[in-house]
């Protein structure tokens, strides 16, 4: 069966501001699972509440749209049921780094093979532009007439700071590098995070493409940077806090580390996934497990 | 004989091997082919406080515990204290230590009733066959086994099974017994009492089990093959039972990095079409809340294992209690269809932990399934689990996934590459899962999945009476409250003759036979494990009959036989 991106569509129009990065987000994801050829019966995307969650109609694949800062933990269990699948979870900033940064944490400490999405616009947009923690200290925001008052989290230093396996950023404004990198995190065994920096023209105004220009630095312009070396990518994330730069690119990668699932002892060699094996059980041989 | 059983109680302090002693000499029992039931008592930290063990011994089946015993064991003075005074004439107590110091009230207490008191320094004895102080409990458990008159063979060979695999000094263990069992302490009159003769066991050995290793194995049984979790009592050991079996069920077994997380982890699996569960307790289940709505509203099966203690906010962590019963039928946002079920024993635990994922499956909702720390983590010993229902999931293909149908049951079908793509979600949707706005699509679309309920009323079963039709009075109940009662009629306890309506269908709530009962003339009495009457309120809701008379515990004991019993007489209890 030949894929073509329209596939990946539904008869639903988006919903999102004229300039919106989602546009170009969902774009990308759906560009990088037709090039990957995974069609849109083989891919699961798991979407939050918030501007981007918003898209799931648009979206034509297995999906659910669930809680707000819970995309990530439902996609682990979606994962965990049947691996053959292309698992995303598709997160803004505010469910991401708010209501659901355990989820975050664990999820790559834990290195499952799924690939997290962020879509950071600086802000909680659905709900008409709060703050956020990658919103700038002192910023004037939605019931923040002096401005937010707290510092920001470097996100990009917590992140390292957890050893991922993939670690990616990259920008709505480049569409075909996103895409790339996209596929790369799909391709990536273990968990695969990539930060979009996305414009968001009705609350983010003071990030306009122009301005992401003049901040973004692709990766590969750099002549010596060793993406597997931690320590180096650490050096980068402290660079980017000082000076306000963003890299884009893979920051980190590496494959060392075993997933989540590879380092089960009571799934090593079976080939079938827990989908298919909801039958009748004769548990006889288990009563010697009871108290 | 008392109660139609007889019966043992360990006293200590946590970290005393009490929990130990009282499974060793409970799966003995069951061995040996006696029917028992085991109530483990403990307070919530690691080493001391206040623990107790009591094991009911009967030749029929039990599932309750009397708040009498005949054989007291007492390894703290604390614990001495505390019970003493409820040995029952004629009875035994066994005091670990040289000497003993009874209060004067206690002192006419045991002259009263002619118990009589056996001093043995276990530890001492444990140190004299080269065992280390921890296997002093393997002392009093071979003498306790000596009052009550088994044969030794029995005892050693149930304890070098249990411990076959563990990193245990067996020689040591079964010199403690030996010794124990052997000490020139035991006198024949102190087994005098102990009418173990009119116990004859009738049948063969017992499998033991608690109501949690109950619904892991029903679990287990109906294609569950994944459980995230995470540690809140009574739920715990749903976790160690299914973690430590994992090697062999094949299944998934994940801690969660909280109560969130686990349900999240369930409802995705769910979705992907395996079969998945999480167990909390009240605190947890409230952090579920949210996802138990996102179940409703998207239609995700979805199974989550209440086990209830008592009291809010923490409460009182390690003791019983059925007060949930509310917030299981009640909690979480919206109108959504859910189903709830009760459990009452070890068996019951089983097959309704598999009707739970058929019903989850086929209705396509929560289905929230209660239980309660004293059938938790009570042993109950039973001959043979029930035949393992037959696993049904109602999948079907469509065009639509939220499809509009008469019975309010959409197709669903499990993700494949072969089949068409289609979206679950918590907003309100049309046919095709799209999220609407829409006035009549709203309407229409929560109407349909209301009418899921009706069909599944249809299916559940009405409550179970027990008891003779003849009776005057029946007592409604749910849980483990079934167990006292159904032990008073079943062994003909009560001087007046009593019936039981027996709730495991919790929600929707069936009334008929209720209000039939009192429509006849019967005097109807709520029995509930909690301050409110919880289930009676459903009732109540429901059908409009309004009890009055009800009996009510809730100091996060169970009800004891002898509370029913009291009640029935008109004493307090």
């Amino acid at each position: 069966m030949s894929i073509d991106i329209n596939m990946y569509s539904t008869n639903k129009q988006p919903t999102w501001c004229p300039g919106c990065g989602n546009f170009a987000i969902h774009v990308s994801l759906k560009k990088a699972l037709m090039e990957l050829n995974i069609s849109p019966s083989q891919a699961f995307i798991s979407f939050d509440i918030g501007c981007n969650g918003n898209g799931a109609d648009t979206v034509n694949t297995y999906a659910f749209k669930g809680l707000h800062g819970r995309a990530i933990a439902l996609a682990t269990g979606a994962h965990i049921a049947n691996r053959k699948y292309t698992v995303v979870a598709d997160i803004g900033d505010g469910a991401c780094f708010h209501e659901g940064i355990d989820h975050l944490i664990n999820a790559i400490k834990s290195n499952y093979d799924m690939t997290i999405l962020i879509h950071d616009n600086q802000n909680f947009a659905l709900t008409t532009g709060q703050a956020t923690v990658t919103t700038k200290q002192g910023k004037k925001m939605y019931a923040l007439p002096e401005g937010k008052p707290e510092r920001d989290i470097d996100i990009n230093q917590l992140i390292l700071s957890l050893q991922p396996t993939f670690f990616a950023k990259a920008y709505s404004g480049d569409p075909q590098q996103l895409t790339e990198i996209i596929k790369k995190g799909i391709e990536h065994k273990g968990c695969s995070v990539i930060q979009i920096s996305q414009t968001c023209p009705t609350y983010n105004k003071e990030c306009t493409p122009q301005w992401f220009n003049e901040h973004i630095i692709k990766l590969e312009t750099l002549s010596q940077y060793n993406n597997s070396s931690l320590e180096d990518a650490q050096k980068l994330a402290k660079e980017m806090a000082q000076t306000g730069k963003i890299y884009t690119g893979i920051i980190h990668q590496h494959s060392n580390t075993p997933t989540f699932y590879d380092r089960l002892e009571s799934r090593k060699d079976i080939q079938s996934e827990l989908v298919d094996e909801v039958q009748e059980y004769d548990i006889t041989q288990l009563l010697k497990y009871c108290n | 004989m008392y109660l139609n059983r007889i019966i043992v109680k360990f006293g200590g302090q946590s970290g005393q091997g009490i929990n130990s002693v009282g499974t060793i000499l409970t799966k003995s029992l069951n061995r040996a082919g006696y029917y028992t039931f085991s109530n483990r008592e403990y307070p919530s930290l690691i080493k001391g406080g206040f623990a107790n063990y009591q094991i009911d011994i009967s030749n029929s089946s039990i599932n309750s515990s009397s708040k009498k015993t005949n054989i007291l064991c007492c390894m703290s003075k604390n614990s001495l204290n505390q019970y003493i005074t409820d040995v029952l004439p004629n009875g035994v107590v066994i005091y670990d230590a040289q000497t003993l110091e009874l209060e004067p009230q206690e002192q006419e207490y045991v002259k009263e009733n002619n118990i009589k008191i056996l001093n043995i320094d276990s530890k001492e004895v444990a140190k004299q066959n080269n065992a280390p102080a921890i296997m002093a409990n393997a002392v009093l458990a071979g003498l306790v086994w000596k009052i009550l008159k088994q044969k030794i063979e029995i005892l050693t060979d149930e304890v070098e099974e249990m411990f076959k695999d563990k990193n245990i000094d067996m020689e040591a263990e079964k010199a403690c017994l030996l010794a124990g069992y052997n000490t020139p302490l035991y006198v024949e009159n102190l087994s005098q009492s102990i009418d173990t003769e009119k116990l004859k066991r009738t049948s063969e050995k017992k499998i033991t089990m608690t109501g949690n290793d109950g619904v892991s194995l029903g679990a287990l049984a109906g294609g569950m093959r994944a459980f995230f979790g995470y540690p809140m009592t009574p739920a715990t050991s749903i976790f160690k039972f299914l973690g430590e079996s994992a090697n062999e069920s094949k299944i998934v077994v994940k801690q969660a990095e909280n109560e969130i997380t686990a349900i999240q982890m369930a409802i995705g699996a769910m979705y992907m079409g395996t079969r998945a569960m999480t167990a909390t307790s009240g605190g947890g289940f409230d952090l579920m809340s949210e996802t138990i709505s996102c179940s409703g509203i998207s239609e995700t099966p979805l199974v989550i294992v209440l086990a209830q203690r008592i009291g809010a906010g923490t409460g009182v962590p390690t003791w019983t209690g059925s007060g949930d019963i509310t917030a299981a039928v009640k909690t979480a946002h919206g109108d959504f269809p859910r189903c709830v079920i009760q459990i009452s024993d070890a068996k019951s635990a089983f097959t309704l932990t598999q009707k739970a994922f058929n019903i989850a499956d086929k209705y396509q909702l929560p289905v929230i399934i209660l239980t309660e720390k004293q059938i938790a983590e009570g042993l109950f010993s039973i001959d043979s689990l029930p035949p393992i229902e037959k696993i049904e999931r109602g999948l079907q293909q469509g065009e639509n996934r939220y499809q509009i149908t008469e019975s309010g049951i959409s197709p669903r079908w499990i993700p494949s590459q072969d089949e068409k793509p289609y979206l679950h979600t918590s907003d309100e949707h049309n046919e095709d899962g799209h999220s609407t706005e829409n006035a009549q699509e709203v309407y229409e679309m929560s109407k349909k999945r209301d009418k899921k309920m009706n069909l599944l009323k249809d299916e559940i079963a009405e409550p179970e009476y027990f008891g003779s039709p003849k009776a005057k009075t029946v007592l409604v109940g749910s849980g483990n409250t079934k167990n006292p009662i159904l032990d008073i009629i079943t062994n003909n306890l009560s001087s007046e003759d009593i019936a039981y309506l027996h709730y495991e269908y919790i929600y929707p709530t069936k009334t008929e036979k209720l209000t039939k009962l009192a429509q006849e003339g019967k005097r109807i009495i709520l029995v509930e494990n909690n301050q409110t009457g919880q289930l009676g309120k459903l009732i109540t809701e429901e059908s409009g009959y309004q009890f009055n008379e009800k009996l009510l515990k809730y100091d996060g004991r169970p009800f004891f036989i002898e509370d029913i019993l009291n009640y029935l007489e008109g004493k307090s209890i």
